[in-house]
């Protein structure tokens, strides 16, 4: 339950934010009455309204026993923002390294973590994938990969 | 052409080669999105829609729905061979499906599971045939008043009953209409929210959102979950058929199931995991016995297959007549209409009678595949099941980018579709429904249109939303939906308090 109250008090400071953001947006008084901010001014009171919803809901008599999920491992979530970042830094050399060599490397660690001791399935896969993804998207699909330093 | 003969033109359509391949590449395709962990429908279409940028909007549509509708087949099938459902609506289908395949009839189940699906799903497509009509000729005289109210409904119902908090679910929805906001406000010319970000003037791109929520957040999920463990696969033993007396007990059940599913995949919300219970609660009711559920009665398996199925049916109904999906599956089949220039709703029937019918009519179509695809050749597609997950896992990754990457070659969107990721992967943590926030993000920019164009023509008058019929009730009935869960309890609490008292 104290989950749903710091969501709670986060929707409002989001709203607050949202709110304040939408006074920035400029406005010429003409074309439709209401302009671009009457909308999203909307928008923020329903967030404000839900969130009040929340802290409410938060407040009714947990009837059953909730199952709280035990004890957060923690190492899944270590695990899980090692994958975030290396996720983040296989999309930041998309570009300039290219499609095949970034996907190699990026497939090559996750697979040696995830689908550890196989070596050999590991590698064999990376490098098939990235081979046939790229000639299959690019050369049959015409999707745009960048091409980057080994690209053909 | 009367409607008669533009359904019957539809199977014209329908029947052309190249898309009779574009129905059968949909059906292969969803089913095997639907066996593949870490992937569903939503995320499935999402990932495609690029590849078909070139395509007929008509042949590309017909893949779309057939993905679509062919997840929701091959769903069933890790239900039962590996107890883990791939979707919240096969669910119910591992309860007595996975204890067959234990007492060596996964055969059975898996026949079972795909004859259901195809009757059902076949009685769904009659009914969305005969649906359509009147409720299309009825959306026409809508105006944007009462478009604007049905949205607000839609929006409240799929809150509502998403998730296990309404709260949450309206928290999802608005912060997806609140992303819908992001980018030039159409009408005004003015940046909103841009914060400065030239690639936000065009707004957050919808598959970026489809692709990080649904695929990203949901391997990496999957990704916590397979490190804990993995589930081992029950081998396929025995025939791919039922016995007679099997036949005999799920006859029934399929009907009332399709009966159950087609009419709750209508209604905003409610949808495929909604009428998979309640069909599963019906037949262990009126079962002679109903301890054995969960034992591995084929009654529990063919009932909810059914309502699956045909609640995926009944679900094209208001997306198709009324432009308003009612589930995160369909709003991103809504989102790959738009990507195509096409605006479902009343108009299309008018307008491109020929797309509408050759989508409902290439359903039909699309059921005999399946029913192939999932009967005699069920064999190859457990081999999926094969692939080790952490392998699998990470291709879908790299998949991921690719779809994102080929909209508009931007890494920066490749960026925020991780974030999105993140935000999806965190969001089911703290059970924060993620359908409500895809849907509001696709109706947000016609949801303010109309809202726009209601209060143009009143004159910025807000009583013009409570001028007609229509518009109340839909008014009171989304209010109540949102309310209704939070102020039940409420008043269960206070009956039962005085009896606490007295024991």
């Amino acid at each position: 339950m104290l989950t749903d109250r710091i969501i709670g008090a986060l929707m409002l400071l989001l709203a607050a934010v949202y709110l304040y953001a939408t006074t920035q947006i400029p406005t010429l008084e003409i074309g439709d009455p209401l302009g671009p901010k009457a909308f999203p001014v909307l928008l923020g009171i329903a967030l404000i309204l839900a969130a009040i919803l929340l802290l409410i809901e938060t407040l009714k008599p947990a009837d059953a026993p909730h199952g709280e999920a035990g004890p957060v491992d923690r190492r899944h979530l270590w695990l899980i923002a090692g994958v975030t970042l290396w996720t983040a830094l296989y999309f930041w050399v998309f570009d300039h390294a290219g499609y095949l060599v970034a996907t190699m490397a990026y497939l090559l660690a996750l697979t040696g973590v995830f689908n550890r001791g196989k070596w050999l399935a590991n590698v064999l896969t990376s490098v098939l994938f990235a081979l046939g993804s790229y000639v299959m998207f690019v050369k049959i699909l015409g999707v745009t990969l960048p091409a980057g330093i080994l690209g053909f | 052409m009367d409607t008669f003969g533009h359904i019957m033109n539809g199977f014209n359509v329908a029947l052309m080669p190249i898309n009779l391949w574009y129905t059968f590449l949909g059906c292969f395709m969803g089913t095997i999105i639907g066996i593949l962990p870490g992937i569903g429908p939503a995320a499935g279409i999402g990932l495609l829609i690029p590849i078909t940028f070139g395509m007929d909007p008509t042949s590309a549509l017909i893949m779309m729905a057939g993905i679509y509708y062919g997840a929701m087949y091959g769903g069933s099938t890790t239900s039962i061979l590996i107890n883990t459902p791939g979707e919240a609506s096969s669910v119910m289908t591992a309860l007595d499906g996975y204890q067959m395949a234990k007492n060596g009839r996964a055969g059975a189940a898996l026949a079972v599971s795909a004859i259901a699906s195809f009757l059902a799903g076949t009685l769904g497509i009659v009914a969305l045939t005969l649906l359509a009509i009147p409720l299309a000729a009825i959306a026409l005289k809508f105006g944007p008043a009462e478009y604007f109210c049905l949205m607000l409904f839609a929006l409240a119902a799929v809150s509502s009953l998403t998730g296990k908090s309404a709260a949450k679910g309206v928290i999802s929805t608005v912060l997806g209409l609140m992303v819908a906001t992001i980018g030039i406000d159409l009408q005004s010319g003015q940046p909103r929210y841009t914060m400065g970000v030239p690639e936000l003037q065009d707004g957050v791109g919808f598959l970026v959102v489809v692709v990080g929520m649904f695929a990203i957040g949901e391997v990496f999920s999957n990704l916590e979950e397979h490190i804990k463990g993995k589930a081992e696969i029950i081998r396929l033993r025995g025939r791919l058929w039922l016995t007679r007396e099997e036949w005999r007990r799920s006859i029934m059940p399929i009907i009332r199931g399709g009966l159950i599913g087609f009419f709750k995949g209508v209604l905003p919300g409610a949808g495929a995991t909604i009428a998979t219970m309640l069909s599963y609660t019906v037949e262990k009711r009126i079962s002679k016995h109903p301890e054995k559920f969960g034992t591995g009665m084929i009654e529990g398996v063919a009932g909810p297959e059914a309502a699956n199925n045909a609640a995926t049916c009944g679900a094209m109904v208001p997306l198709l007549t009324l432009g308003i999906p009612g589930s995160g599956a369909t709003a991103v089949l809504m989102g790959a209409f738009i990507m195509y220039g096409i605006q479902p709703g009343p108009l299309l029937f008018e307008k491109r009678p020929d797309l509408v019918w050759g989508l409902v009519d290439s359903m039909y179509i699309g059921n005999i595949m399946l029913l192939i695809l999932n009967l005699p050749l069920i064999g190859i597609f457990v081999r999926i099941l094969y692939i080790p997950t952490g392998i699998l896992l990470s291709l879908i990754l790299a998949i991921s980018a690719i779809g994102v990457y080929s909209i508009n070659g931007n890494t920066l969107e490749l960026q925020m579709a991780l974030m999105f990721g993140v935000i999806g992967y965190i969001f089911r943590k703290i059970d924060i429904p993620l359908a409500p926030m895809v849907l509001a993000l696709v109706l947000g920019g016609i949801m303010e249109q109309s809202f726009r164009q209601a209060m143009t023509i009143s004159g910025a008058d807000p009583t013009v939303f409570v001028r007609s019929g229509i518009s109340i009730t839909l008014l009171v009935l989304a209010v109540v939906m949102v309310l209704l869960p939070v102020v039940v309890p409420r008043l269960r609490k206070l009956k039962e308090a005085p009896e606490d008292l007295a024991a």
